[in-house]
């Protein structure tokens, strides 16, 4: 039955054979072809296709694998890595999108909080709202500009942030700079800044 | 008529039947499931968000893909059964705007996995700025540009899908993509990896360990399914063009319904991998049920 419908339909085929458009009606109808004489495996495409397939992604998922698992070079040993848990929190929300809104500001009012706990002596009414405004300019002062200025609080969020660079930002009062504390001067500040940015980068994907 | 010169050898590739009902049911899956993702995202207000509408756009393209199929199918069924002539004007120009869909799905596809990529890219890298970066109507216009652009190529694929000059774009379009998606992602964990070297250093952990694996497996879910649900119906386009009459090109066509179940199959897998693994869309879902009922 088929090698009749097949014979018959080819005549028309060969009128068609420019037009491709038509091969849905003709994808079973195209024509005797000759099997004899393979060399390979009939399927062999088939199988090709598949395995080649196959190995092409088991190989990206090996790529990717090593690119995250070389992001800690010699500290695996020595903390039960933090770094670990918030790699995993980063890719395994990875998948996940941005909730709202809200919740954005929300983190970022968070992660500002934690970095102006500094200067709440000195800024004694900064509450939560003024923190979500300001919280897009932690990112570097530079940054300042874009963020919506309150009133009064762009300049004491300056002070605020001049003040991690000076050697008393551990601790809030009026210190001369001691030896000691110069090791932490240059370290925390961009430490604390890069971390607001992953710690931001981090929960916005939660 | 009488049996022509060429002989058929017996074992030759026969075509490959999926039995109807797993095919409709598949279908009917997938163009469900989306449309549940398209009404939740109109329905919640808090879902109004840039990237809620690229996994919208990834859904519409999903329900087009199935949708050209099942038509395709009660296509084919109504010409066997003889009630549409195979080779009337009507019904090529009923097949043509069919194939314009199926590209329309495909094109649509890769631009919205490509906006999903970037819209995370920049959610990372520009993360303080991305608000101001990625508005709401730029998104939007970001949208009408991308299905403005598929539907015009589909359109002219669709109408010049003789020649071998669209083909090839066509199916060279569809590597790259994929290709630049996965740079995206590539740059995104490298960024992670620096991060993770920089948390290393504080002082602060108190966390147990856990496998790192996650993200890899996550990204490697995002592009392998794309690849192997649609890459197969690529290489059988590419093969009806230009080896159509070779036996072992004859033997990967003859497995051609296979590869249309699993471009169905696709439309259902990437919503559970896009849109429900944000909890609010799946808080959004139980409210619509449980109001129903």
């Amino acid at each position: 039955m088929s090698a009749l419908r097949l014979i018959s339909n080819r005549t028309s085929q060969q009128a068609l054979s420019n037009s491709d458009y038509t091969w849905e009606y003709e994808y079973y109808e195209y024509g005797p072809v000759s099997f004899e004489g393979l060399k390979a495996h009939k399927y062999s495409i088939v199988i090709g296709f598949w395995v080649g397939l196959a190995v092409f992604v088991i190989f990206m998922f090996f790529v990717l694998t090593l690119l995250t698992k070389t992001g800690a070079p010699h500290q695996d040993n020595a903390e039960p890595s933090e770094k670990r848990f918030r790699m995993n929190s980063f890719v395994a929300d990875f998948g996940r999108p941005l909730e709202s809104e809200r919740v954005f500001s929300h983190q970022i009012a968070e992660e500002s909080r934690s970095l102006f706990h500094f200067c709440i002596n000195e800024v004694e009414h900064l509450d939560k709202a003024k923190q979500s405004q300001k919280g897009p300019g932690l990112e570097s002062n530079t940054h300042f500009q874009e963020v919506p200025r309150s009133s009064g609080m762009f300049e004491e969020d300056l002070n605020c942030l001049t003040k991690f660079n000076i050697p008393n930002f551990v601790n809030t009062e009026q210190n001369s700079s001691l030896g000691e504390d110069d090791l932490l001067i240059s370290e925390p500040p961009i430490i604390l800044e890069s971390k607001s940015v992953m710690h931001s980068s981090y929960r916005i994907l939660d | 008529e009488n049996t022509s010169d060429f002989s058929l050898n017996i074992t030759d590739c026969t075509q490959v039947v999926v039995p109807e009902e797993v095919f409709f049911t598949v279908a009917a899956a997938g163009i469900l499931e989306n449309l549940l993702v398209l009404i939740a995202v109109v329905r919640n207000k808090n879902l109004h968000l840039p990237m809620y509408f690229f996994i919208c756009s990834l859904a519409i393209s999903d329900m087009l893909g199935s949708l050209y199929k099942t038509l395709e199918n009660i296509f084919i069924i109504l010409c066997k059964m003889g009630y549409l002539t195979p080779r009337g004007d009507f019904e090529k120009k009923l097949d043509d705007a069919m194939d314009s869909m199926f590209i329309l799905s495909l094109l649509g596809s890769i631009f919205s996995l490509l906006a999903i990529a970037a819209d995370r890219y920049i959610t990372i890298f520009y993360a303080l700025r991305y608000h101001n970066i990625m508005t709401l109507r730029r998104a939007l216009v970001i949208l009408a540009i991308i299905w403005t652009f598929c539907a015009g190529s589909s359109i002219a694929i669709a109408l010049f899908s003789y020649e071998a000059a669209t083909v090839i774009p066509f199916t060279i379009l569809f590597p790259l993509m994929m290709f630049f998606i996965l740079c995206l992602y590539v740059h995104m964990f490298l960024l992670a990896r620096s991060h993770a070297r920089k948390i290393a250093s504080l002082p602060t952990s108190t966390v147990h360990q856990r496998t790192n694996m996650k993200g890899a497996i996550t990204l490697t879910i995002f592009l392998g399914v794309f690849l192997c649900c649609w890459a197969p119906f690529v290489l059988h386009i590419l093969l009806a063009r230009f080896c159509p009459h070779n036996p072992y090109c004859a033997c990967y066509m003859s497995i051609f319904h296979v590869n249309g179940t699993l471009i169905m199959c696709n439309a259902i897998i990437d919503p559970m991998i896009f849109a429900f693994r944000s909890p609010e869309l799946r808080s959004t879902f139980k409210k619509m049920f449980c109001c129903t009922r």
